[in-house]
């Protein structure tokens, strides 16, 4: 980063290639939509390369990217609402819904499906704590949110995974 | 498989893996920042072009309205307004402070990334 901030255009090229894909999974997980998500994770680095001189020092890179994807993929969840009146989680991709395809699919699969049913909320915390591995008060600045907040949202979140995929157990 | 304990659900959710981004994702990005091949004109060179540009259209309109009377008239009041400011003592210290302000900024920025570069090469 301190590279990146003297202006060496490589070092950026070395930030994009060890975060392009979690931001791209934190874009693609809050839009459930492929080509929205790359639209918003090139233009969240594009934004990050724009603004480096308003980087603090000392702050971390990834908090700063999935802030930035995050709210990119706010301003275009609100787009959506705005110009469409269907219910935020039928743009999932189609056939994606845990109840018709989860039961035939692999554990994993399983787990994304039920992940992609939490509502938005639920799903980006769950997706920034679990798979990235972050702490409440990174996820509390990426969000905006206060730590208690981020802490109720994820026990909820973990609380309603747990429901839909003991329904789906009972299906099996 | 039920995940009843929240450890075996936090050991499912980590054993994830990321989705895979799309083939072209890197480069797009890259081509968008790194790559961005640089624009024709900086900032401070499209002001003066357009300070330029606005003093010949003024200089034209002049010689259009009135002939060549009014462009002498406006070009030697201009110039008598010039001699005037720089003959003014007050203008000329002014004018000396200012001067010397840039020129500390300019030192003092230049040793601010002097010591940025040393700090960063000291990483």
């Amino acid at each position: 980063m301190a590279m990146t901030l003297g202006g060496n255009p490589e070092a950026f090229s070395l930030l994009v290639a060890r975060y392009d894909r979690a931001v791209y999974h934190l874009a693609y997980r809050t839009l459930h939509d492929v080509e929205e998500a790359k639209d918003a994770t090139q233009e969240a680095f594009f934004k990050a390369y724009r603004s480096l001189r308003t980087f603090k020092t000392g702050a971390k890179f990834s908090t700063w990217i999935f802030s930035i994807v995050y709210h990119a993929c706010c301003d275009r969840l609100n787009r959506r609402k705005r110009y469409s009146n269907e219910e935020l989680p039928d743009r999932a991709d189609p056939g994606a819904g845990p109840e018709r395809e989860a039961i035939a699919l692999d554990e994993a699969r399983r787990l994304r499906a039920a992940i992609d049913a939490l509502p938005e909320k639920y799903r980006t915390v769950i997706t920034l704590y679990h798979l990235q591995s972050m702490q409440y008060e990174e996820i509390a600045e990426v969000l905006g949110l206060p730590m208690g907040t981020v802490k109720t949202h994820l026990f909820r979140a973990k609380e309603q995974l747990r429901k839909l995929l003991g329904v789906q157990g009972v299906a099996e | 498989m039920k995940y009843d304990s929240d450890d075996a659900l936090d050991r499912a959710l980590f054993a994830l893996p990321l989705e895979e981004p799309p083939a072209d994702l890197r480069a797009s990005i890259l081509s968008t920042t790194v790559y961005r091949p640089a624009p024709l004109f900086k900032p401070w060179e499209l002001v003066l072009l357009g300070a330029i540009v606005a003093v010949m259209v003024w200089l034209v309109v002049l010689i259009a309205m009135g002939g060549s009377t009014l462009f002498a008239a406006s070009l030697e009041k201009a110039g008598s307004t010039l001699v005037g400011l720089l003959s003014n003592v007050a203008t000329l210290a002014w004018i000396a402070a200012g001067g010397a302000t840039a020129i500390w900024l300019s030192i003092f920025t230049d040793f601010q990334s002097l010591s940025k570069d040393a700090v960063t090469r000291g990483r």
